[in-house]
């Protein structure tokens, strides 16, 4: 790429989104959700991948995402979230980094007895690990977190 | 997504459709579920059969309406779950929280029984 000769080089925050290959970058806001779901299917789209694998992989990036934005950047607008598109005839792989201070996985649990049923929140790792066929959180000090995902295409 | 309602009778039919994935439309359906306990309608279906699938947020906002509804003494029903939605029901255990009917003339009419 390169910079016009004249004028202010824009910062990188006054850039939306960013789209390059496999690789998609969006301010920390949920109103991208569905721009990351069209990005991802289209990466998927020219793969012979059963509808209703693409629905699991839609709803588990759309999962991730949510969190990147909410628990990771904070809804920071001036922090991106990143998500990358690995497709091959066998699997789909996808990894979404944050800026954020990461968490203790192990920490997470999603309690499914009778009172904590009716909380709003707490379902989204849950409902990945149900429809993915690898999860794998990756969290370091000062590091943000990034989560792979991958679904297996048999 | 997109949202349409009509009522049938005192039952008020909400009927989304598309992806309730969180973000701008995921706040219309949670602000038309509490717009109708502002105004007393408190016997509410929801449609599901044009949604292509919803995420744990969608989830939290059926939960949400499902809970102000019945602590105003009304319900909340399902109509329509698809295969998709009713796997994420199961996985969550939801399934024992709301009901769920086949079609939305037999939701609707459950509240008259
Ligand atoms: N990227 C992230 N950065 C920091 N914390 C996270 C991240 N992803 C998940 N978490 C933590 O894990 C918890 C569980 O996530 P999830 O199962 O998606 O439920 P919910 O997002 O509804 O709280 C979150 O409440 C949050 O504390
Ligand atoms: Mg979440």
């Amino acid at each position: 790429m390169t910079q016009p000769d004249k004028g202010p080089v824009r910062p990188r925050h006054n850039v939306k989104i960013v789209r390059k290959n496999n690789r998609m970058e969006i301010p920390s806001s949920l109103d991208y959700l569905p721009k990351v779901d069209q990005f991802v299917e289209s990466k998927l789209k020219k793969l012979r991948i059963k509808k209703d694998q693409l629905v699991d992989i839609a709803i588990s990036v759309s999962e991730i995402v949510t969190n990147a934005v909410m628990h990771g950047n904070k809804n920071d607008l001036g922090k991106k979230v990143k998500i990358n598109v690995e497709a091959s005839p066998s699997q789909v792989e996808v990894i979404v980094e944050d800026e954020g201070t990461g968490f203790d996985p192990s920490s997470v649990e999603c309690r499914l007895d009778p009172e904590s049923l009716l909380k709003e929140a707490g379902r989204g790792i849950l409902i990945v690990d149900s429809l993915m066929d690898k999860v794998e959180i990756l969290c370091g000090p000062g590091k943000g977190t990034k989560v792979k995902i991958v679904k297996l295409l048999r | 997504m997109k949202l349409s309602s009509r009522d049938v009778g005192d039952v008020m039919v909400l009927e989304p459709k598309g992806k309730i994935m969180g973000g701008p439309d995921a706040t219309v359906l949670h602000d038309k579920l509490h717009e109708f306990i502002d105004q007393d309608k408190k016997k509410v279906v929801i449609d599901l059969a044009k949604v292509d699938w919803m995420n744990s947020t969608g989830l939290g906002i059926l939960i949400s309406g499902l809970t102000t509804l019945r602590n105003n003494g009304g319900e909340l029903k399902l109509a329509n779950v698809t295969d998709k939605i009713q796997s994420l029901l199961t996985i969550t255990k939801l399934i024992t929280v709301f009901e769920a009917h086949d079609s939305v003339d037999d939701a609707v009419a459950s509240f008259s029984k």
